[in-house]
C-alpha cells in the first residue's frame, strides 16, 4: 500500500473517531433521557418458552453444595433503575412504601374476586406438590381451585400461615396467587370423571372416592367442616418454577441473572422477617401470559409463601429452622469436633408455642443470621444497599397494617393472633434498626430551583437511630453526562439539619447535570460517613432527581 | 501524480485524499453510531433483540442429567430394577445387590431381589407385598427365597469361649410365608406371621475348620441335623420413633414370640424376644441418648435349639467390638447406650457408644455382673428416616472391631 493511501486510511480513522464522538451518542452517556426509569421493558415474545420442571433434589443439592455463581461477588444488582429502585416488571409490582396503601388493600391483598362460587366442587386432579393434604377442584362455576388443607392435629396453622404471608408479599411486591380461605364440607366435594390419581404405583388411573378420602383423614376437621386455602389458578400457561441463579435460556426477555435481581435479593430481608424458610423453585411459579401487541411475555409469581413463620405443613418447624442452614460444613466441623460443644441460640431459645402459629419468635431473631433452610444464590449476593432497600419497605409496615393483616389468618385463639403480630412487630423493628442504619440511609432526594437539597434519613425517620451529631456534608460537582466527570463546584457545605444549600448559583441550562455527595459528618456510624452520590438533570421546571448510587456498583 | 500538482478537478490529490477520508469517516461514524440507542428502554429492548436470536430451552448439563437419572433409579421409579442394599446373613460382608420390582395394584406390587457379598454368601428372593389396606392399618406380605451362607462361624456355647475355639459351617436355608400386620393405631404395631424354613448345614468349605471336626453334638446342640420348621411369629410394639431406621426422638417398647415347630419334632422350641429402645434428645437433639435392652429367652428348658438358630451376640448391631455369632447361647441379654451428637441434622451423626451382653444356657444366668463389655465411636451417615451407612471402631476385650453398616445400631 502506498505510504500516501495509509496516511488517507489514518486520517480517515482519526476522523471517524473524531465524528463519533461529537456525534450524540447513548453509548457513553451515564443518563438516558428516560432515565429513572419506572418500567421494565419486556419487549419481545416469549411464546414459545417452553416447560422447565425444576427438580427438587438438584435445586437444593445446587444451591447446598455447589453455590452457583460467583462465590465472592460485591456487584450492585442490575435490574434497579439509575435512582437505585426496582422498576416494575413481570417479577415485581411496587407497592408498599413506593405509594400510599392502604390497610384495606393489604388485606385485600391479590384478591380479586369473592372465592369459590358456592355449590359443589368437582376434583380435577390430585395435589401434585407439597406436603399438605389437598387436591384441585373446579367450583359450581367452572374456576379452578388449588386447595390444600391444615394437616390433622395442626388447626389453621398452614392455612392461616398462608394467607398472611400471601397477603404480605403482595405487598412487598411480589406477584401472589389469590388464596382465599375457605371451609370444605366432603358432602360437597365430588370425583369429576377425567379426575385422576397417582398412587405408589406410579400408574395413573381414575380417581376414586377412597383417594379423596384419604386426602381428607389426612386433613384436621374442625366442627363446621374442613378449613383449606383455595388459590384461584393463576392466568396464562404455567411452565414451571424459577431459579434464583442465571437466566431462562428460552425466554427473550429474561436479560439479568436472577441472582442480580434486587428483589430476589431482598428475599433476604423479606424472608428474615417472615420466616420464609423454604426457598425452593419448587414454590416459584412462571406463567406465559398475553401483553401487548399480541406478545407473551413470561410472569414470575412467588406462588409459595406458606411455609413462614413458625409452622409447615405437618407442625412446627424444626428448632434450626432460620437459624441455619440444612447443611452448613463450617459448622458440621465445628459441631464434630467438640462433640457437640457448640451451642447456638436456637438451642435456647424461648418459644410461647402456639399451635397455630409454631416457633416463631422475635426476642432472639438477629437479622442478618437468619438463614432459610437452603440458600440461594440470590440472598448470597445481597449487598447492603439490597438489604436497605428491603428494610425500608418491612420498616413501612405500621403496626396497624401487622395487626390487620394478621387478622386475615382468622385464628380463632385470640393469642395466636396476638403472638403472630407481636412478633412480626418484634422483627420488624430489629430489620430495620440494623439494616437501615448499616449504609448511609439517607433518601427521597430533592434539589430545589434555588439549590436546597432536601432529603430524609431512613433511619432517623423510622425512629432507629439519632441524627448524627456532627450534622451532614454537601460536596457539589458540575456533572458532565457524556463524559461521566465531575468538576467540584465552590466548597462544600454542611447543615446540622437534613438539607443543604448548593455553595453557589446552579448553572440551570436544559440537560446539565449537578452531582451531590451527601454524608453524615462525624461523629456518625462509619456507613454514614460514606457518601451518597445523588446526580440531578436541569429541566424546563427545576431540577430531577436522575441517579442514587449508594455503594459502588461493582467491587 | 506528485504532491500538490492539480488533477482536472483543479483539486490537489492530497486534498482529495482527505475529502475522501473524511467522507468515509462521516459514513463510518454515522453508520456506528445508528446501532447506538438513545433511550435505556431502547438499549434494553436491545439486548432482548439480541437474545431472542438466540434461544434455546433448558437441557441439563452433563452431572445434573447423572443426578437426575440417580435419583429416578433410587428413589422415585416404582416399578423396574433398583439397586438392594441389605445383609445376606450376619457376617456376609461387603454385599451388593440388585432387585426388580413391579405393581400391579395401587400399593401392591411384586417383587425379585438377588444379594452377593464377599464371602460368597447369596439370597435370592421373591415376594410380594400389599400395604395400605383397610384406611391403611393392615398390610399383608409373602415371601419366599433361598439363603446360602457359605462359612457362619461357631465358637461353642457359653460367654466364656474362646476365639481360637472357631469352627465354621456351611448353611443353606430356604424359606417361604407370609404376615400380616396391623396397625390399630399409628404408633401401634401388631404382626403375626407363619414361615416355613427350611436349613441344610453342610461343612465348612476350604481349608476352614469345619464344625462336626471340633464339636459335637453335646456342645453344638442340633449338630448333623438339618431341621425344616413352621416359624410362627407373633409381636406387639408401641413404636413412637419418627423412623425405625434413624431416630432422634421417640421409642420402641416390642415383645415377639416365636415358635419353631420341627416337622420331626425334634427340635422344636419357643423363643420370646423383648427390646425396649429409647432415645433421649437433649438440647433440642444437640446431643441424644440412645438406649437399648433387649433380652432373647428361649421359653422352655427342656426344648432343644439347634445351634445355628440360638440366640446369639456380636455383630455391628449386638456387641460390636466381637465379630458376628462370637456368643451363643439358649438365651441372651443385650444393653447398649450411645451418647449421639449431630454435626448436621441432615446427614451426619457421630457416637460414643457402650455395649454390654451376656448369653447364658440358662435364663437365671443371665447375670448383670458377668456382661461382656466394649466401647467405640462411629459416624452414621442418614436420611430423615433411614441409615444407609454406618462406620464404627469398636474395642473390646478382643481387640478392635471395624463395622460397616447399612442400618442404626438399634
Amino acid at each position: 500500500m502506498h505510504i500516501r493511501q495509509l496516511s488517507a486510511f489514518a486520517t480517515c480513522g482519526v476522523l471517524a473517531l473524531m465524528i463519533m464522538s461529537a456525534l450524540p451518542s447513548g453509548a457513553g452517556r451515564r443518563f438516558f433521557d428516560d432515565d429513572p426509569i419506572v418500567r421494565e421493558p419486556e419487549t419481545q415474545d416469549a411464546s414459545k418458552v417452553q416447560e422447565w420442571e425444576i427438580d427438587l433434589f438438584i435445586d437444593l443439592a445446587t444451591n447446598l453444595f455447589r453455590r452457583p455463581s460467583d462465590p465472592a461477588p460485591d456487584d450492585a444488582a442490575r435490574n434497579v433503575n439509575t435512582i437505585d429502585e426496582v422498576p416494575d416488571s413481570s417479577w415485581f409490582t411496587n407497592r408498599i412504601l413506593a405509594r400510599p396503601l392502604s390497610t384495606a388493600e393489604l388485606v385485600r391483598g391479590p384478591l380479586n374476586g369473592s372465592g369459590p362460587a358456592p355449590g359443589v366442587w368437582t376434583v380435577i386432579a390430585q395435589k401434585s406438590a407439597g406436603f399438605a393434604p389437598g387436591f384441585t377442584v373446579r367450583d359450581a362455576q367452572g374456576e379452578m381451585w388449588f386447595v390444600s388443607f391444615d394437616a390433622a392435629g395442626h388447626p389453621e396453622a398452614a392455612t392461616g400461615a398462608i394467607v398472611v404471608a400471601n397477603r404480605i408479599f403482595w405487598a412487598l411486591g411480589y406477584w401472589q396467587v389469590e388464596n382465599y380461605l375457605v371451609t370444605v364440607n366432603p358432602d360437597e366435594v365430588v370425583i369429576g370423571p377425567s379426575s385422576t390419581f397417582t398412587p405408589l404405583s406410579g400408574k395413573k388411573r381414575p380417581m376414586k372416592r377412597r383417594d379423596l378420602d384419604d386426602v381428607f383423614r389426612r386433613a384436621h376437621r374442625t366442627a363446621s367442616g374442613y378449613r383449606a386455602v383455595a388459590a384461584r389458578a393463576v392466568p396464562g400457561r404455567p411452565i414451571g418454577g424459577f431459579r434464583y441463579d442465571g437466566t431462562r435460556p428460552d425466554d427473550p426477555n429474561d436479560l439479568v441473572p436472577h441472582e442480580d435481581r434486587r428483589e430476589l435479593r431482598a428475599l433476604k430481608v423479606f424472608g428474615a422477617w417472615t420466616n420464609l424458610v423454604d426457598m425452593k423453585a419448587g414454590n416459584t411459579l412462571d406463567t406465559v401470559i398475553p401483553s401487548e401487541g399480541g406478545r407473551s411475555i413470561v410472569r414470575h409469581y412467588l406462588q409459595d409463601v406458606g411455609s413462614t413463620f413458625g409452622t409447615g405443613a405437618n407442625g412446627p418447624r424444626e428448632y434450626d429452622e432460620g437459624w441455619e442452614y440444612l447443611f452448613d460444613g463450617k459448622m458440621a466441623r465445628k459441631r464434630l469436633a467438640r462433640l457437640g460443644f457448640f451451642i447456638q441460640p436456637w438451642q435456647t431459645v424461648q418459644y410461647v408455642e402456639n399451635p397455630a402459629i409454631g416457633r416463631f419468635e422475635g426476642q432472639e431473631f438477629e437479622p442478618a443470621g437468619w438463614k432459610p433452610r437452603v440458600p440461594t444464590p440470590a440472598i448470597l449476593r445481597a449487598r447492603s444497599d439490597d438489604t436497605f432497600w428491603a428494610a425500608r419497605r418491612v420498616a413501612a409496615f405500621t403496626d396497624e397494617m401487622i395487626r390487620a393483616v394478621v387478622k386475615v389468618g382468622t385464628y380463632s385463639d385470640p393469642a395466636a393472633e396476638a403472638l403472630l403480630g407481636d412478633v412480626l412487630i418484634q422483627r420488624r423493628d430489629k430489620i430495620a434498626a440494623h439494616y437501615l442504619a448499616a449504609i448511609n440511609p439517607l433518601v427521597d432526594f430533592a434539589l430545589t430551583p434555588a439549590g436546597r437539597l432536601t432529603f430524609g434519613n431512613a433511619a432517623v425517620d423510622r425512629g432507629r437511630a439519632t441524627p448524627p451529631a456532627g450534622g451532614y456534608r454537601g460536596t457539589w460537582y458540575r456533572f458532565d453526562n457524556a463524559t461521566a466527570e465531575s468538576v467540584e463546584i465552590g466548597a462544600a457545605t454542611t447543615s446540622t439539619v437534613a438539607e443543604l444549600q448548593a455553595p453557589g448559583p446552579l448553572l440551570r441550562t436544559p440537560g446539565t447535570f449537578v452531582r451531590i455527595d451527601v454524608s453524615a459528618v462525624e461523629p456518625a456510624p462509619a456507613p454514614w460517613t460514606v457518601p451518597v452520590k445523588v446526580y440531578f438533570r436541569s429541566t424546563d421546571t427545576g431540577w430531577t432527581l436522575a441517579g442514587v448510587e449508594r455503594l459502588p456498583r461493582e467491587k | 501524480m506528485g504532491p500538490g500538482i492539480a488533477d482536472r478537478s483543479g483539486v490537489t490529490t492530497p486534498v482529495r485524499s482527505l475529502v475522501v477520508a473524511c467522507a468515509s469517516a462521516a459514513i463510518i461514524a454515522v453508520a456506528v453510531n445508528a446501532g447506538a440507542q438513545e433511550s435505556r428502554a431502547e438499549t434494553i429492548a436491545a439486548e432482548q433483540a439480541e437474545k431472542a436470536t438466540r434461544l434455546s430451552p433448558h437441557v441439563p448439563g452433563r452431572s445434573e442429567a447423572l443426578l437426575l437419572k440417580a435419583q429416578k433409579i433410587l428413589l422415585e421409579q416404582p416399578d423396574g430394577i433398583y439397586p438392594y442394599f441389605g445383609s445376606v446373613y450376619s457376617g456376609g460382608g461387603f454385599t451388593l445387590g440388585a432387585g426388580y420390582r413391579r405393581f400391579t395394584g395401587d400399593r401392591t406390587n411384586w417383587n425379585v431381589a438377588g444379594m452377593y457379598s464377599i464371602k460368597n454368601y447369596k439370597l435370592l428372593e421373591g415376594g410380594i407385598t400389599s400395604p395400605g389396606h383397610a384406611s391403611g392399618k393392615v398390610g399383608v406380605r409373602a415371601i419366599a427365597g433361598w439363603r446360602d451362607a457359605t462359612q457362619v462361624p461357631y465358637y461353642g456355647l457359653g460367654i466364656d469361649t474362646a476365639k481360637s475355639a472357631l469352627a465354621t459351617f456351611h448353611m443353606q436355608q430356604s424359606f417361604t410365608g407370609g404376615d400380616v400386620t396391623f396397625r390399630p393405631l399409628k404408633r401401634i404395631k401388631i404382626l403375626a406371621g407363619a414361615t416355613y424354613e427350611d436349613y441344610t448345614i453342610k461343612s465348612a468349605p476350604g481349608d476352614l475348620v469345619s464344625i462336626e471336626d471340633v464339636y459335637t453334638p453335646s456342645t453344638a446342640p442340633g449338630l448333623g441335623e438339618n431341621p425344616a420348621y413352621i416359624h410362627t411369629t407373633i409381636s406387639a410394639g408401641y413404636d413412637w420413633r419418627p423412623g425405625a431406621d434413624y431416630a432422634r426422638r421417640g421409642g420402641l417398647y416390642e415383645v415377639a414370640l416365636h415358635r419353631y415347630s420341627d416337622r420331626a419334632d425334634t427340635l422344636s422350641f419357643d423363643r420370646l424376644d423383648a427390646q425396649v429402645v429409647q432415645h433421649l434428645p437433649i438440647l433440642r437433639e444437640n446431643w441424644i441418648v440412645s438406649l437399648r435392652g433387649q433380652l432373647q429367652t428361649t421359653l422352655d428348658d427342656a426344648d432343644q435349639v439347634p445351634y445355628f438358630l440360638m440366640p446369639a451376640l456380636g455383630s455391628g448391631s449386638t456387641l460390636r467390638a466381637y465379630s458376628s455369632w462370637r456368643f451363643r447361647d439358649r438365651h441372651s441379654l443385650l444393653f447398649s447406650g450411645e451418647w449421639r451428637w449431630i454435626p448436621n441434622r441432615l446427614g451426619v451423626d457421630m457416637a460414643f457408644f457402650y455395649d454390654a451382653g451376656m448369653v447364658a444356657n440358662q435364663l437365671e444366668g443371665l447375670s448383670v455382673g458377668d456382661l461382656i463389655t466394649d466401647f467405640g465411636v462411629g459416624i452414621r451417615f442418614h436420611t430423615p428416616a433411614a441409615t444407609p451407612l454406618r462406620i464404627e471402631v469398636a474395642k473390646g476385650r478382643e481387640g478392635l472391631h471395624l463395622v460397616f453398616g447399612g442400618s442404626a445400631a438399634f
